[in-house]
């Protein structure tokens, strides 16, 4: 989910780095868009995230072609990912003052559910990081966010290839679901270690009165996509349809 | 409609302390909020609700609710027309859904309404949004056909808001839950804690003493809704009262868990933490109380007249001087004190909850008040003295 998530075309037509909204349809509103500096800025962090995403590409790849395996790569690109990862937080910041035309409240939860595997389960429970579901996940997320990124910064500087639309809102059929049980897997696989461990819970009684069960909070997230996936999916076949169809009309008249 | 409504108000006059042994306070006690319970249930949310809701339709606003900016009369003056006709479209789609003849120019838009209602009954009134522009603002109850700026044939664009449910059946909803809720934990039913702990008593007096100001503060914000509050506006959407009630109903849960825990542990600080907490809760409870009585005292029944309210001689509402909304204030105080009586963190993060939406209102509030009134006084901050 938090692949689909942040693939999902929630953040309206899709320009989520920055809105210049230029390569889209001609039917839809011109929006004004960031200032100049804010438009400079933008790509140069678009441009960092893509190089980064590339960077743990190149980096499975590598680890691959020398272990002969695919097992445990994640070793090989665990601090990338977790830089590269935990930096689009400042994507929420990016909503809240305005240069980014997203909900901060729909950015906030993709980006902290991503934020969240990658910290409090899979860098927490160490048993989980040589599971072969956390390189699904990471597979799905790296290749839809070396897109995702590419196409805002296409998009900031008005010049958006088609193959990068298409890419965007297309992959994200198979990504998404690929993720998302990457995902679902990983947190299983962490469980009997959560609960084993007592990790990150609190029990009766303590001078706070306050208790948490952190095997029981996960298990509730893994229930929670149960409503919220097919929406999301959904949501992004339904935007696919209209950016790519759009676009077709557009090519027609040219 | 896009009230915003006080969730955290009201406070409930204390009474005495507790008959000697804890138990029978506790039985005491519950019955005596069991019975009051249920009989204001009863009377509430039943006939007594609906009619309750009917007779504060035409009264005055509520100083508490509403944030919604001041709306001067559309005092433009349209031809004197002799009999008006209006007809009715919708506002999406353009469709002529009704056409009034022979409607009085000085008809209100409440009397359209209800003509309205005739030729589509499901639309009951509180439902119907009518306007001039489709995009533009909703009319008011009181406007009169002949004020507003139209021709022979007045057009107005109709907009469903939805189902509807009554002010007051919210919040009686809201506030009867956590009451009865809390008790379903302090009384320790089965089910919630271990078997061994069914019905059993805590043996530690700040638990019941929670019990009790949790249980009057809910009694006090039920009384306050039947006898005090005055509702602009009589109705919001359906859909806010599972919002509403899921908050107040599944914080009330959870805090009830924690304190009435037989693994409850007691205030670091003993008696001593227990007594400054109370006095704070007391306090807050009488300030909050004193301040709604006041609002209510700002408009007589009926008439609209809008004023700023000012410090009285119930030194409680002296915090008018520093703060526009001091039933806020005192609210925020009141959970504040109740989280250091119980030493609860969930009823810390409850009391946090409550504060930010409190401020958002607050200071919607305040901005109303500044737009309205030239002469608001400059000190008062909306929510925190010289703060917030």
């Amino acid at each position: 989910m938090a692949a689909a998530a942040v693939t999902a075309a929630t953040r309206g037509n899709g320009a989520g780095g920055g809105r210049a909204g230029a390569g889209e349809a001609s039917g839809s509103r011109k929006k004004k868009g960031p200032g100049p500096l804010a438009t400079a800025y933008l790509v140069i962090y678009n441009v960092v995230m893509t190089a980064g995403w590339l960077v743990i590409a190149v980096g499975l790849v590598r680890a691959y072609l020398a272990k002969g395996s695919y097992h445990s790569l994640y070793y090989s690109i665990e601090k990338p990912l977790k830089f590269f990862q935990t930096g689009a937080l400042l994507e929420i910041l990016h909503c809240a003052i305005g240069i980014v035309p997203s909900s901060v409240v729909l950015t906030s939860f993709q980006v902290m559910s991503r934020v969240f595997l990658i910290w409090a389960v899979t860098h927490s429970v160490k048993e989980v990081q040589s599971e072969d579901s956390v390189l699904l996940f990471v597979v799905a997320w790296t290749i839809t966010e070396i897109i995702r990124y590419s196409f805002y910064t296409f998009s900031l500087l008005n010049h958006l290839p088609y193959l990068i639309k298409w890419a965007r809102y297309t992959l994200f059929i198979v990504l998404y679901p690929m993720g998302v049980s990457g995902e679902l897997l990983t947190v299983y696989a962490a469980l009997p270690f959560v609960r084993q461990a007592g990790l990150y819970s609190i029990s009766l009684p303590n001078k706070y009165n306050f208790s948490f069960d952190y095997y029981t909070f996960l298990i509730l997230m893994m229930i929670s996509y149960i409503p919220i996936f097919p929406q999301l999916y959904f949501h992004m076949i339904h935007q696919r349809r209209k950016v790519l169809s759009h676009t077709e009309e557009h090519k027609k008249f040219e | 409609m896009s009230i915003q409504k006080p969730h955290l108000q009201g406070t409930p006059a204390l009474e005495g302390g507790c008959p000697p042994s804890s138990e029978f306070c506790g039985r005491l006690l519950g019955g005596s909020v069991w019975g009051s319970f249920i009989f204001s249930w009863a009377m509430a949310v039943g006939p007594l609700g609906l009619h309750l809701h009917r007779s504060r339709q035409c009264q005055g606003r509520h100083g508490l609710l509403s944030s919604t900016a001041a709306e001067f009369d559309r005092a433009s003056p349209a031809q004197s027309t002799s009999r008006g006709e209006v007809e009715i479209l919708d506002a999406k789609t353009r469709e002529k859904l009704c056409f009034l003849d022979k409607v009085e120019p000085q008809a209100t838009i409440a009397e359209i309404k209800n003509l309205f209602t005739k030729s589509h009954p499901q639309w009951y009134p509180a439902r119907q949004s009518l306007r001039l522009d489709p995009k533009g603002k909703s009319l008011k109850d009181e406007d009169v056909l002949q004020k507003l700026p139209v021709g022979t044939t007045a057009t107005l664009y109709f907009r469903d808001l939805g189902a509807q449910i009554s002010w007051v059946t919210v919040f009686l909803t809201e506030y009867a839950g956590p009451l009865f809720i809390y008790l379903l934990f302090y009384f320790r039913v089965p089910f919630i804690y271990g078997h061994k702990y069914d019905f059993t008593s805590s043996r530690h007096t700040v638990v019941h003493l929670a019990c009790i100001c949790h249980s009057f503060h809910y009694i006090k914000r039920l009384l306050e809704t039947l006898f005090v509050h005055r509702f602009s506006h009589g109705t919001m959407p359906l859909r806010n009262i599972f919002k509403n009630c899921t908050y107040y109903w599944g914080f009330a849960a959870w805090m009830a868990y924690y304190i009435n825990h037989p693994l409850y542990t007691p205030p670091t600080y003993g008696a001593q933490q227990v007594k400054l907490a109370l006095a704070i809760f007391v306090i807050c409870q009488l300030g909050n109380f004193s301040i709604h009585m006041a609002l209510r005292d700002l408009r007589p029944a009926g008439s609209k007249t809008r004023k700023i309210p000012y410090p009285t001689k119930n030194p409680f509402t002296w915090l008018f001087l520093l703060v526009s909304c001091p039933n806020y204030t005192y609210e925020v105080g009141s959970w504040i004190g109740f989280a250091i009586m119980t030493q609860c963190l969930p009823v810390a993060l409850f009391s946090l909850v409550g504060f930010t939406q409190m401020t958002i209102w607050a200071k919607g509030k305040h901005r109303s008040y500044l737009k309205e009134f030239r002469d608001y006084p400059p000190l008062r901050m909306p929510i925190i003295p010289f703060l917030l």
